[in-house]
């Protein structure tokens, strides 16, 4: 049970300064609102557009590409902390898991899926 | 636990494909024609068939910490992925195909690169599930199977029935995992182990055999695997799927596919979960519903594909009775065995006869879709029509074809340990399903033609259609020739 205790001051610690920041800013902070900052926050999007839009394939893509990186990148973490453990060996296998993974990203770059058209 | 080369030379047979997978990738944008591509995929798939024969090993041999074995029942699977892959390459090459029409991006158009890439992968992942002895590992193996066969389902892309099918067995696929996913994550939490025979030891060891959360993690696990070779109830996406698929790769999903499922599904009822009286049960429902349904509905269908989609559902139900035996409490060890081995046996001679049947359809062009395109083929086309017959027999199970000998082991293993309703049953739909084989064969040979001479087919699709009926016929006149190598799991 005492690992958990670890968890639970975490979450605490979490709530404890979320709620500070909200509370703080909302009784100390200066108010001047305007419609753009009282609009939900969204990454560009209109937040109060029906869904069923059209969506361009291109960010599919980019959205692809970016994860063959984001895996690359969780396989290469724990890898690097035991690199000196694993050695020559370590070394040969993550160049095969690399070599596949640049297969598929010269695939992409040889059919134009990085071009912005 | 270091590279060690012993360790890579079990898996030759994967190596080989997915090297082949990489180059194909790597000169995509440079491959506008298909026989290069058609030849490179049957050599390495002859390659990877050869080698897993050549691998057959005397004693089980692990590898990679007890990721995978090599063993008989490993490479008898092998060899038959590796057959269905050369096959349904084969049968992937169009009369005249057409100069690719590359859209804007390198979209769209005949990609033969891409589409052989997919389906050595898919090879490889069906050949990892059958070597897998630990839940993730064969986890990964059929992801990796399921992945490239959404893309392959949705490959015609210009056609919209195939994205909708695409989408369909995405969807229902990705549910499938989730729920297999979950039932790896509640054995572990059981048992504290994901290999097959840590499992087994740390079920005989500590009495968890009705263990509450075992049996929905059990049931998780079948559920999973059932939708993998499409047994009733988890069939619902097969049909769809093959109809909007192009007709090869229908083929591949019912062929290849199915073989690697009830590879997967072999191993861990005997293995992992060889103790466990409830699998048993949940099998004998799987295959008694899928026989049934899979018989009866066929006779409503007017699409070809459809109608032989039902049929390897049927056809997935009477594969199960081997394991049924071999899992069934009673069963002795040589009793257990011989189950196993008669579903491995099935499951090989299927795979040839369905091969054929779809390779028919595949001959037939556009025409061989919908069931009224037989009508009065053989008046056209008397050796096609021939050939077609054949495995329409061979699907039925009447001898001399395979479809007997294949029926035959199987319902005798079911006898053997017990299961005489179930063995009735079998029979009874199989002289049902003949209603359904033989409507195609009464429209061949006793109604006038409607339609226009079918075409000429290729050279790829008649080599394909010959190794198809040798097997079908060798393995009805000699039963046992080409499976005597079979082996259970141990």
């Amino acid at each position: 049970m005492n690992d958990y205790i670890g968890i639970a001051a975490s979450f605490l610690v979490a709530g404890v300064i979320t709620v500070a920041m909200v509370v703080l800013a909302s009784t100390l902070g200066k108010k001047k609102p305007s419609a753009v900052k009282s609009d939900p926050f969204e990454c560009g999007q209109d937040p109060f557009s029906l869904p069923g839009g059209k969506q361009a394939i291109r960010f599919y893509l980019v959205a692809i590409l970016f994860i063959l990186f984001d895996v690359e990148l969780v396989f290469l973490y724990p890898w690097a902390v035991i690199f000196r453990e694993l050695g020559v060996v370590g070394l040969v296998e993550m160049g095969i898991f690399l070599g596949i993974l640049m297969v598929g990203y010269v695939y992409a770059w040889t059919n134009g899926a990085l071009k912005w058209q | 636990m270091n590279l060690d080369i012993k360790h890579l030379i079990l898996l030759v047979p994967e190596l080989i494909l997915v090297g082949t997978a990489l180059v194909l990738m790597l000169a995509a944008s440079r491959i506008r024609t298909t026989l290069p591509v058609t030849v490179g995929t049957v050599l390495a798939a002859v390659a990877a068939g050869l080698s897993s024969y050549w691998l057959l090993p005397d004693e089980p041999k692990t590898g990679f910490g007890d990721m995978i074995v090599v063993d008989g029942y490993s490479q008898f699977f092998k060899v038959l992925i590796a057959s269905a892959l050369a096959l349904v390459t084969l049968l992937s090459v169009k009369r005249n195909p057409p100069l690719p029409p590359l859209a804007k991006g390198g979209l769209g158009g005949d990609r033969p690169a891409e589409y052989h890439a997919l389906l050595l992968l898919a090879s490889t992942g069906m050949m990892f599930a059958a070597s897998a002895v630990d839940l993730l590992t064969l986890y990964l193996g059929l992801e990796l199977t399921t992945l490239c066969s959404y893309i392959l389902v949705g490959i015609t892309v210009e056609k919209s029935t195939s994205n909708e099918a695409a989408i369909k067995y995405f969807l229902l696929g990705s549910f499938a995992s989730a729920l297999f996913l979950y039932g790896i994550a509640l054995v572990y939490g059981v048992t504290g182990a994901t290999g097959y025979g840590a499992i087994d030891s740390a079920l005989s060891e500590h009495g968890l055999a009705s263990n509450k959360i075992l049996l929905v993690a059990i049931g998780l696990l079948a559920a999973g695997l059932a939708f993998k070779i499409a047994a009733y109830p988890f069939h619902a996406w097969a049909p769809d799927a093959y109809q909007g698929a192009s007709a090869p790769v229908a083929a591949f999903l019912a062929a290849a596919s199915k073989a690697a499922g009830l590879a997967a599904l072999g191993r861990v009822c005997l293995v992992a979960f060889g103790s466990e009286g409830v699998l048993s049960v949940v099998l004998v429902v799987l295959a008694a519903l899928s026989i049934i349904v899979g018989s009866i509905v066929a006779l409503a269908q007017t699409d070809m594909k459809r109608l032989l989609a039902y049929s390897s559902i049927a056809h997935v139900g009477y594969a199960l009775l081997g394991f049924v035996s071999a899992t069934s409490q009673g069963a002795s060890a040589s009793m257990a065995a011989a189950g196993a081995t008669a579903t491995m046996t099935y499951s090989f001679l299927y795979v040839f006869m369905t091969l054929g049947a779809f390779g028919v359809v595949i001959a037939l062009g556009q025409r061989g879709e919908s069931l009224d395109g037989y009508r009065g083929l053989a008046a056209q086309r008397p050796g096609t029509a021939a050939l077609m017959l054949l495995f329409l027999l061979a699907l039925t199970g009447i001898p001399p074809t395979s479809g007997f000998a294949a029926k035959f082991v199987v319902i005798l293993s079911v006898i053997s340990t017990g299961h005489f309703v179930l063995a009735v049953l079998a029979v009874v739909c199989s002289v049902i399903s003949a209603f359904v084989y033989l409507r195609v064969a009464v429209m061949m040979y006793m109604n006038e033609p409607q339609e226009p001479e079918p075409s000429q087919y290729s050279w790829a699709v008649s080599a394909a259609l010959v190794v198809a009926t040798l097997v079908t016929v060798i393995g009805g006149i000699i039963p046992g020739s080409l499976t005597f190598w079979a082996e259970a799991p141990s």
